[in-house]
């Protein structure tokens, strides 16, 4: 497959965090899904994917092209909406759509005029005065009217009210449909990305923790819940997080068939993971 | 692509720019003092260009350097359009001072003066020396770096003045503002010169050059 996006062992560091030796490829059109806890390098991948910082070590390719060399060109096949949008607030929607719009060689005045309307944005009103879900709106009309070959989203749905949220998410799963655009979807809350995202990557601490398909996710991570006394020297290593209550453990593991193996017999419940418990229990020790 | 980031830099900030306007009512009412005429013409250069030179500071204020520099256009033209905007603000504003000069009623002063090439070239000089020496700090430490520039020349002020009083030499503050006023103008005496104008340009155009690559150097390495 043709990869839209592609990390080889990126790195950057900054002073106090370091994202190290990231990769992981998203081929087009698919809806991509970047999770994990806040501070973990979610919005680190998003700036180097814009340009916004640069690799301290390792390749990044967005549509065959490094955006380090081939910046423009990058960047013009590039729609972005920010985790919180900021323009300048004594702008109205409409002012601002007309300093971006020169930017962009495939702009499509038309296009962004009917999202306006789908939006019902109100296009002479100052940016400032607009709530953060319609700015939000607005971020994604100017992002879809140059047809964007990469819509990178940094944590758009935080703070946005659930209508508008499954209006944002239908509305990115038409626009991969046709298989020509793809998604990068930065997000804390896994529930928007259970219904659309093709693939997964998991980022913890700067480190990948993987990247995969939706389907190989929920096939492979599982949640297994009983009484603490199964823990032992054996069945411990077969997780890679365990919470222990007093009357019972949680352990999550990203290999269910071992798992369903080693701990046959027991007196042990085990469930699919959801994003939010391979979130969770990652990494937790007990 | 130059010209979509000076378009952009102009709207966005017109009304950042807007606040000039105080000073062309101060500048209206020097009109009627004789001899005014040039120096507020220049001060007027100096102020526009000053002004502009702070975008980046507003953008980094408002936190929309991001924003800006997602779009595709490369660091080095966003650096270019604020030189341009920085001499494109300062230009129009010494036109709209030559320009009160000839019609303000109450005016005293010979507009025909204020395009005297000495004068002129004083104005590009101090323009050219504020947008050299601020661009790069504005660039580089964003709304931080206009303050602390801007507070750094406070403090010294005050130093000088505590240090004068504690020394009983405040005669020595009247030499430093007294050789500063001479030295502006016997560069402007000078500048009806060829040798000092071919000197000042030489000065001018190599400070702005570097003072460009070190803001395009520190712009292509600051992460946003």
């Amino acid at each position: 497959m043709d990869p839209i996006l592609e990390l080889r062992g990126v790195t950057k560091h900054y002073e106090g965090f370091s994202l190290r030796d990231v990769s992981f490829s998203l081929p087009r059109g698919y809806v991509c899904g970047l999770i994990g806890p806040n501070g973990a390098g979610k919005t680190t991948i998003v700036k180097l994917i814009l340009g916004l910082a640069r690799v301290s070590a390792g390749q990044l390719r967005v549509c065959g092209d490094d955006p380090a060399t081939a910046e423009i060109a990058v960047k013009d096949r590039i729609g972005f909406v920010h985790e919180v949008p900021t323009f300048y607030d004594h702008i109205s929607v409409e002012a601002l759509a007309s300093i971006v719009r020169p930017f962009y060689t495939r702009w499509d005045q038309p296009l962004f005029d009917a999202l306006a309307r789908e939006f019902e944005l109100p296009m002479r009103t100052w940016f400032g005065s607009l709530s953060r879900g319609t700015r939000t709106k607005a971020a994604l009309a100017l992002a879809l009217a140059h047809h964007a070959e990469l819509l990178v989203l940094d944590e758009p749905t935080s703070g946005l009210d659930p209508v508008f949220r499954r209006e944002l998410l239908d509305r990115l799963a038409a626009y991969v449909s046709d298989g020509l655009a793809s998604v990068l979807f930065s997000t804390h809350i896994t529930s928007d990305l259970g219904r659309m995202a093709d693939y997964i990557t998991f980022i913890r601490d700067g480190r990948l923790v993987f990247s995969s398909t939706r389907e190989e996710v929920f096939a492979r991570w599982v949640v297994v819940r009983g009484d603490p006394g199964v823990l032992d020297e054996a069945t411990r290593p077969l997780f890679t997080g365990v919470e222990i209550g007093a009357h019972a453990f949680t352990g999550l593991t990203d290999d269910a068939p071992r798992a369903r193996t080693h701990m046959a017999g027991q007196d042990i419940v085990i469930e699919p993971a959801t994003l939010d418990d391979i979130m969770c229990y990652t990494g937790r020790t007990c | 692509m130059l010209r979509n980031a000076l378009r952009k830099d102009l709207l966005l900030n017109a009304r950042h720019l807007w606040g000039i306007l105080p000073w062309f009512v101060w500048v209206a009412y020097a009109m009627s003092e004789p001899d005014a005429g040039r120096i507020t013409a220049v001060g007027a250069g100096f102020i526009g260009s000053l002004m502009a030179t702070t975008i980046a500071a507003r953008e980094d204020k408002l936190r929309t350097s991001a924003t800006l520099a997602s779009l595709p256009v490369r660091r080095r033209t966003l650096v270019q359009a604020r030189y341009v905007v920085a001499c494109v603000v300062g230009t129009a504003t010494y036109l709209v001072v030559a320009a009160m000069a000839a019609v303000l009623p109450w005016s005293v002063q010979r507009a025909a003066e204020l395009f005297e090439v000495k004068t002129l070239l004083l104005t590009v000089t101090l323009a050219s020396m504020v947008i050299a020496l601020l661009m790069p700090l504005v660039i580089r430490f964003g709304l931080l770096g206009v303050v602390v520039f801007l507070g750094a020349f406070q403090v010294l002020g005050v130093v000088l003045f505590v240090a004068a009083d504690f020394f009983a030499a405040r005669s020595g503050v009247r030499h430093v503002f007294g050789a500063v006023e001479r030295g502006i103008v016997s560069l402007h005496a000078g500048l009806g010169q060829p040798g000092p104008i071919v000197e000042t340009a030489v000065i001018v155009g190599i400070s702005t050059w570097l003072s460009f690559r070190l803001s395009v150097f520190l712009a292509e390495r600051r992460d946003l």
